[in-house]
């Protein structure tokens, strides 16, 4: 086991690292170490030893935490170009070639993304715009925090939910950097959706019928917005797109959180309602990680290919597939 | 009176710092709070009705204006003034029928009259209640401000003394009867109010079914009951309940079900969407129901409302007949609705190193509404101690409970 791989794995397990970004470029910079340390066994060929030895790190990372779909498309990335290298290339090249490839994944792929998908995003924000945002996502940060930059004036809602409570961590970067904000509870929601003229939310993958797979509760929002006439727009990175088609994510393929989180108020004991009873036989908790938003209630994804609707996400995908196999074509000739 | 003024007055002390939780219990206080004052209150020979209505009216506004939010204040003022003026015709009309019987009778066929008075009374009565309830303010009544009770029409009598003292003697124990039959009025109000739950959870065999999920937000005693009601006719079924943070009433709806033993599942708030794919029936109780069948609940039912319209899940409604207000939500979300205190959210000097004043830092707000208004669009059926409705039966269950005269108040 490499050192680097198990140390991410152990950050994923303490949710020191999380969102799809993060995990992913923590887990590509971890394979770039394998890569650099590696060296072929004598009775066996990199390209074979490497995509074993990349699997048995994958599963190390599963039992860690699931893989999100970012994740799962990044490792296809990585396999695709293991199998890909010429056999006529020397171990040390082919580990270069390799590592840039991993290199220029992080950079075009996830942090050159989130700037183009920043660029379009910012051109939809008004001065007088009361935009609302859902938990903490690093590429919607990205864009308020541009928007605020170009002298936009604008108001920002933060919608948080139990039991991860992620939104504060937003609302203090953005207090910090000088933006004027409101902070709720999703319940909240349809109070304050009156005020709102935009909302904004990231997303852990698109699926090619454009449903938006996120975390719980970004669906909730969606369709309240949607029912009070206010546009959605998602904002996801095009590596994260994936071909299957799902109508509800929430029960079939979902993640579970720890149950004990949801009995658990923490710094409120006068309503520890639920406290010793986590071991009764009657009483369950359900700590949903992710769901899926329906098609209809999302006006536009924006991606690094442009600002398309929900609809045009299977044009993106194969794009993005046929993308890859010219790259590998030219390595090929 | 001293004693029912003091009484009053710590009343609505305890309305303005919402020391009083729930619809029920402050709908019972209210009523039991009325009763004294209608008890107490002293009645001139002329207009006895007047004088009642006044009387209520005048504390009423009180009450109300001490939690304007709560509107189950309102609702119980209007029912007491609804029985007052029911009552008062109720008697008119029997005092006319009494009239006519002793102008018509003579001493040898007195018994005779009064039995063949009884029908023509008591058909009178029921088509005087009726038009009562459905007549609308007409014109001249607005413009006159005369009060609704209809006089007894006096006729100077020749007739000896004796006929003047018996006459005397009726129109005080007229007096002593409208003040006896309003309070017995009032009694029944009470029982129906403590009695709701039970009405209720008697209709619960035919709405829940074996092996079926129900959702539920909120923290609400009759939807307790309801539930406990279907468990006790051997329903086996599962409840997810939302835990409803910040006040987490859903945790406290969860502890109760689970001590009667009905298995339960807490879930955030966020996977309301999730689950409601997974979920036979979203069940609620209501603070207030409107006049357009519109639902005033607990904050976060909106959103399982849309959901629940999305997935096709009915959405059921409970709610006791003391929370049907003849109100019209207009901008229901900001004028019904509390805001509850922002450290419920983010604790005191959780963020205060962020807030530098004056050094380029942004503002903070924190906003905790206690409410949402569900759209009657979005109900499938309403729960209450008589039955269950549509939404759009509503405003003619109103009408039944409430005098077009004390709309406003």
């Amino acid at each position: 086991m490499h050192s680097a791989v198990y140390k991410v794995g152990l950050h994923y397990l303490s949710w020191d690292i999380s969102g799809g970004n993060a995990r992913c470029i923590a887990m590509l910079q971890a394979f770039q170490e394998v890569v650099k340390d590696y060296s072929t066994p004598p009775e066996n060929t990199l390209n074979r030893d490497m995509t074993a030895q990349i699997s048995s790190y994958v599963s190390f990372l599963i039992e860690c935490r699931p893989l999100s779909i970012s994740m799962g498309n990044a490792i296809r990335f990585v396999k695709n170009r293991i199998a890909k290298l010429p056999i006529t290339l020397s171990e040390s090249e082919a580990k270069a070639s390799l590592h840039s490839d991993i290199e220029r994944f992080i950079n075009e792929k996830i942090i050159g993304a989130d700037t183009v998908i920043v660029e379009h995003a910012v051109t939809k924000i008004r001065d007088g715009d009361v935009l609302l945002t859902y938990g903490s996502s690093t590429v919607i940060e990205m864009i308020l925090v541009h928007a605020h930059e170009l002298g936009k004036k604008f108001r920002v809602f933060v919608v948080d939910s139990r039991p991860k409570l992620q939104g504060k961590l937003l609302l203090r970067r953005l207090i910090k950097r000088g933006i004027n904000c409101t902070y709720t509870h999703i319940t909240a929601i349809s109070y304050i959706m009156h005020q709102v003229t935009k909302v904004f939310l990231g997303a852990s993958s698109v699926f090619s019928n454009g449903t938006v797979y996120s975390r719980v509760g970004t669906a909730c929002v969606a369709m309240v917005a949607n029912a009070f006439r206010v546009p959605v727009l998602v904002c996801c990175e095009a590596y994260k797109f994936h071909e299957k088609v799902q109508l509800d994510y929430s029960i079939c393929s979902n993640e579970l959180g720890d149950p004990n989180a949801i009995s658990k108020v923490h710094g409120r004991e006068d309503i520890n309602y639920l406290n010793g009873l986590t071991n009764n036989a009657k009483l369950k908790f359900l700590n949903l990680m992710y769901d899926a938003t329906p098609s209809d209630y999302i006006s536009m994804i924006i991606t690094d290919y442009g600002m398309v609707p929900p609809t045009s996400v299977p044009v993106i995908v194969r794009e993005y597939q046929k993308e890859h196999l010219l790259q590998s074509s030219k390595i090929v000739i | 009176m001293p004693d029912v003024q003091s009484t009053v007055v710590e009343f609505v002390n305890k309305l303005r710092k919402r020391k009083i939780e729930g619809s029920q219990a402050t709908a019972k206080y209210t009523v039991e709070l009325l009763r004294s004052v209608i008890s107490h209150q002293r009645v001139p020979h002329a207009n006895q009705a007047a004088a009642l209505i006044d009387a209520v009216k005048a504390v009423g506004e009180q009450l109300i204006a001490a939690n304007p939010v709560e509107l189950a204040v309102g609702n119980v003022v209007r029912r007491v003034l609804h029985i007052i003026r029911e009552e008062d015709l109720s008697l008119t009309t029997a005092a006319m029928g009494g009239l006519d019987l002793l102008d018509a009778s003579d001493d040898d066929d007195v018994d005779n009259c009064k039995g063949i008075g009884f029908p023509a009374m008591s058909a009178a009565v029921v088509a005087a209640a009726a038009r009562s309830t459905l007549r609308p303010p007409s014109l001249q009544t607005l413009l006159e401000g005369t009060p609704e009770s209809a006089t007894v029409p006096y006729t100077s009598s020749s007739g000896a003394d004796s006929e003047s003292k018996s006459k005397s003697a009726d129109k005080s124990s007229l007096t002593r009867k409208l003040k006896h039959d309003v309070i017995e009025g009032v009694n029944q109000l009470i029982q129906e109010i403590a009695g709701c739950h039970e009405q209720i959870a008697e209709q619960a065999i035919e709405h829940i079914h074996q092996n079926e999920v129900i959702l539920t937000l909120g923290s609400s005693r009759t939807v307790l009951e309801f539930l406990c009601a279907a468990k006790e006719k051997k329903r086996s079924f599962r409840v997810f309940v939302a835990e409803g943070a910040p006040r987490y009433q859903g945790h406290l709806l969860a502890k109760e079900l689970v001590a009667r033993g009905l298995q339960t599942t807490v879930i955030t708030d966020s996977a309301v969407f999730a689950m409601i794919s997974r979920v036979n029936m979203v069940i609620i109780g209501a603070h207030a129901v409107m006049a357009n069948g519109g639902v005033i609940g607990p904050v976060g039912v909106n959103m399982a409302a849309l959901a629940a319209q999305k997935h096709a899940v009915p959405f059921v409604v409970l709610a006791g007949s003391h929370k049907l207000c003849p109100l019209y939500p207009h901008n229901p979300e900001v004028l019904l609705n509390e805001l509850r205190s922002p450290s419920e959210l983010l604790d005191f000097g959780e963020f205060s190193d962020c807030l530098d004043f004056g050094a380029g830092s942004g503002s903070l707000q924190v906003v905790n509404p206690t409410f949402d208004y569900v759209p009657p669009n979005l109900v499938s059926l309403f729960i209450t101690d008589t039955g269950g409705h549509n939404p759009s039966y509503m405003y003619r269950l109103i009408a039944d409970y409430y005098s077009a005269d004390d709309l406003v108040m």
